[in-house]
């Protein structure tokens, strides 16, 4: 009998003790799984873009298109000889401002149409002006420009252009300003990028063009 | 008890503008920014050389260009960590790249980052929990236009037993 009873009691002593042992590695393991997915959660990095964000996601946060029927905003830039272009040198002509950079590939297809219809409608006053939004320097900017055969004036950003364009976040932009200086038109990327894209262009400096002053 | 490796990527989605965008043919993601982002349980052995894998995902409709794009003037992909004490990198090793030819200049080769890529992070670890923060520089494109580069944060934390 006292063995009997002696042993009873060690078998239930035993699962007494692995009951214990279980319960306790499996609050530690859940321990240590809310552990480590804090800590995953932790190095799990939002990386949030310079600009735009959560502001910008925020609808017509982007001030791009409201500039559309508005006065254009005044600048005053370097191009690439150092010579001061202000918007303001061409009150009274229509006047394209194109925003581009060198990396950007749709607007390296737009840059020689843009420079064909600049001397296409130079009879007419048409003035574009190419707006690099860009910090490759000036050297690299130029060669850009001049391998895609432009003349028309290539301008160096700074960052009061920029944000009074819209941020440059989205490129190309155009933007048509009419010959009362206020934007007719605003336009963000290209569409099909075939004749489609440029035709549309044309047709834009051609309203462009016949605005008048008033 | 398993070593974390983790990270996030924010593809600057950015403020796609409202601009007469209705006659292009462009995504308009009504989301301007978008959050992708891979998390996993790594571990590596500690004092021997390991690889750590830091998953990505370009958002659908994006791409960014590889880490060795076709043209110079292009922004490659580039992973910048800092070495946490205790922790050997070794050079970073990026996927190859994707041939992508846009809609919009059909002559035109790109060598591009789309949908998942893993970025590979050799490494030679002491025992012990490791953190390595850096920065991710991606420039973004769609079908239609391109993002300004981005230079964002990154971080990833790891385990060496």
């Amino acid at each position: 009998m006292n063995s009997g009873w002696t042993r009873r009691i060690a078998v239930v002593g035993l699962m007494v003790v692995a009951i214990t042992l279980m319960i306790w590695a499996g609050v530690h393991n859940a321990r240590e799984r809310r552990r480590q997915q804090q800590e995953q959660d932790a190095a799990r990095v939002v990386l949030i873009p310079e600009k735009g964000g959560a502001a910008a996601a925020e609808e017509g946060a982007d001030p791009a298109p409201k500039l559309q029927g508005k006065p254009a905003p005044a600048f005053t830039l370097v191009d690439l000889e150092g010579k001061k272009v202000s918007l303001a040198d061409f009150k009274g002509k229509p006047v394209l401002v194109n925003l581009w950079a060198t990396w950007c590939g749709p607007c390296k297809l737009e840059m020689p149409w843009f420079e064909e219809f600049s001397q296409k409608y130079a009879g007419q006053g048409l003035i574009i002006l190419g707006v690099a939004a860009d910090d490759a320097g000036k050297t690299v900017i130029a060669s850009t420009a001049k391998k895609l055969g432009v003349t028309y004036p290539i301008l160096l950003k700074d960052d009061k252009v920029e944000d009074a364009y819209g941020g440059a976040d989205y490129i190309p932009e155009s933007f048509y300003v009419d010959r009362s200086g206020k934007v007719m038109l605003a336009t963000a990327g290209i569409s099909d990028g075939g004749q489609g894209g440029k035709d549309e262009i044309e047709a834009n400096i051609k309203r462009l063009i016949a605005t008048s002053a008033d | 008890m398993h070593a974390a490796l983790s990270f996030g990527l924010l593809l600057a989605g950015a403020a796609q503008s409202g601009m007469q965008l209705g006659e292009l043919d462009v995504p308009r993601a009504k989301a301007k920014q978008f959050v992708v982002y891979a998390s996993e349980a790594q571990t590596v052995p500690a004092g021997k050389p390991a690889t750590l894998m830091l998953r990505f995902r370009v958002e659908d409709g994006y791409h960014i260009n590889s880490h060795q794009p076709t043209s110079e003037l292009e922004i490659p992909t580039t992973v910048e960590l800092v070495p946490d004490a205790g922790v050997r990198l070794e050079k970073t090793q990026y996927p190859t790249g994707k041939i992508y030819v846009p809609a919009f200049d059909p002559s035109e080769k790109l060598d591009v980052y789309a949908g998942e890529f893993i970025v590979r992070l050799p490494v030679v670890a002491a025992a012990g929990s490791h953190s390595l923060h850096g920065s991710f520089k991606y420039q973004a494109c769609d079908r239609a236009a391109c993002y300004p580069v981005k230079t964002l944060p990154l971080d990833v934390l790891f385990v060496a037993r």
